[in-house]
């Protein structure tokens, strides 16, 4: 029994991406493989599609002030004086981490997320676990289930992304990094700093 | 959520050892140093891929129909543009029909119907522009 070959002649993005998820959800339901399987192999790729960009961004805001002053006021604009943009990127906000404050980002609804900045969204981000507790108790959820504990003395703010608005969070820049230049910064950015579950690498670490 | 149950996140050492699997599975195919310009062509080659390690087809089974799939367009009359991931998805069902993994494609088109009347954002068009949730600081 075979599969017939595509049968239009042209699909939209949005229909082959349907018939993927569909697939992928049939061959999860027959048990051909686990949605864990499919992640960790999607995530292998993740940080070669994505977040090395907002790394660029922070890197650049963390060295150049007038910048930072523009990324805070209109993310999506500063973004694009970088050539960073596109579908996803339409309406963010970087919400800067303090001495006080801790921001992290959720879609408590779906999985909206700033694709041009971060690549795409590690599943954890998507699941129901994540998004109900993190809006309940983030405090914990930090500690526990990412290992970042924040200090009591910082509070903590959850900012809930929808497909109008997509916040991403501007880390604050590693101790001991004043002598670095701008691609040495960039490395020691990751994608969980910027969705406010983790920290950046410090001076030192290999990226 | 990753697989493991200790928390959110997967671990480090099978995420290393995954990379070197696929390292070594797609250093030598065409289109390897292409990025992945849409997230449903990440979405498929992770598919093919652990379909692979779960032992429903030899790689060689995928790459032969990925082979194919390539001629037949070229072969063809240009109507459709280029796009070597949709070759991908193609040898994808391909193969997962040939192994009697995916055998139904009746299922599938009417899944993929299913999901087109699902709006990824449906319910979720407002801006907040407020915290919605602040822990205050306690020292």
């Amino acid at each position: 029994m075979t599969v017939k070959p595509t049968d239009t002649a042209l699909r939209s993005q949005e229909e082959i991406t349907a018939r993927v998820k569909a697939l992928e959800a049939l061959l999860i339901e027959k048990g051909v493989m686990t949605t864990a399987a499919v992640d960790r192999l999607a995530e292998v790729y993740e940080n070669e599609v994505g977040p090395q960009l907002g790394a660029k961004v922070v890197a650049r805001a963390w060295t150049d002030p007038a910048f930072k002053e523009r990324l805070l006021a209109d993310a999506s604009a500063a973004c694009r004086e970088l050539g960073v943009g596109g579908l996803q990127g339409e309406e963010m906000v970087a919400v800067e981490n303090t001495d006080t404050v801790h921001h992290v980002i959720v879609c408590t609804l779906c999985s909206c997320y700033p694709w041009p900045v971060l690549g795409l969204p590690p599943n954890w981000y998507k699941a129901p676990p994540f998004r109900a507790r993190i809006v309940r108790e983030p405090r914990t959820v930090l500690a526990e289930d990412f290992d970042f504990p924040v200090p009591d003395s910082v509070e903590i703010r959850v900012w809930d992304s929808s497909s109008e608005l997509r916040y991403w969070v501007l880390p604050q820049r590693p101790a001991g990094s004043e002598h670095l230049s701008e691609d040495e910064l960039a490395a020691l950015v990751t994608r969980d700093s910027m969705i406010g579950v983790g920290a950046p690498r410090p001076v030192g670490a290999a990226a | 959520m990753s697989g493991t149950s200790t928390g959110i996140r997967s671990d480090a050492t099978e995420l290393g050892d995954a990379r070197r699997r696929v390292q070594k599975l797609v250093c030598d195919m065409p289109g390897a140093d292409r990025p992945f310009s849409e997230p449903w062509e990440l979405r498929a080659f992770a598919m093919a891929v652990a379909a692979h390690h779960e032992g429903h087809y030899e790689w060689s089974e995928f790459q032969l129909s990925l082979i194919d799939s390539i001629r037949q367009w070229e072969a063809g009359d240009g109507g459709e543009p280029w796009s070597y991931y949709l070759h991908w998805l193609e040898a994808l069902e391909h193969t997962l029909a040939a192994s009697g993994a995916l055998s139904d494609s009746a299922a599938l088109d009417d899944r993929t119907r299913q999901v087109l009347a699902t709006p990824r954002n449906a319910n979720h068009h407002e801006a907040r522009r407020e915290p919605v949730t602040v822990d205050p600081a306690r020292s």
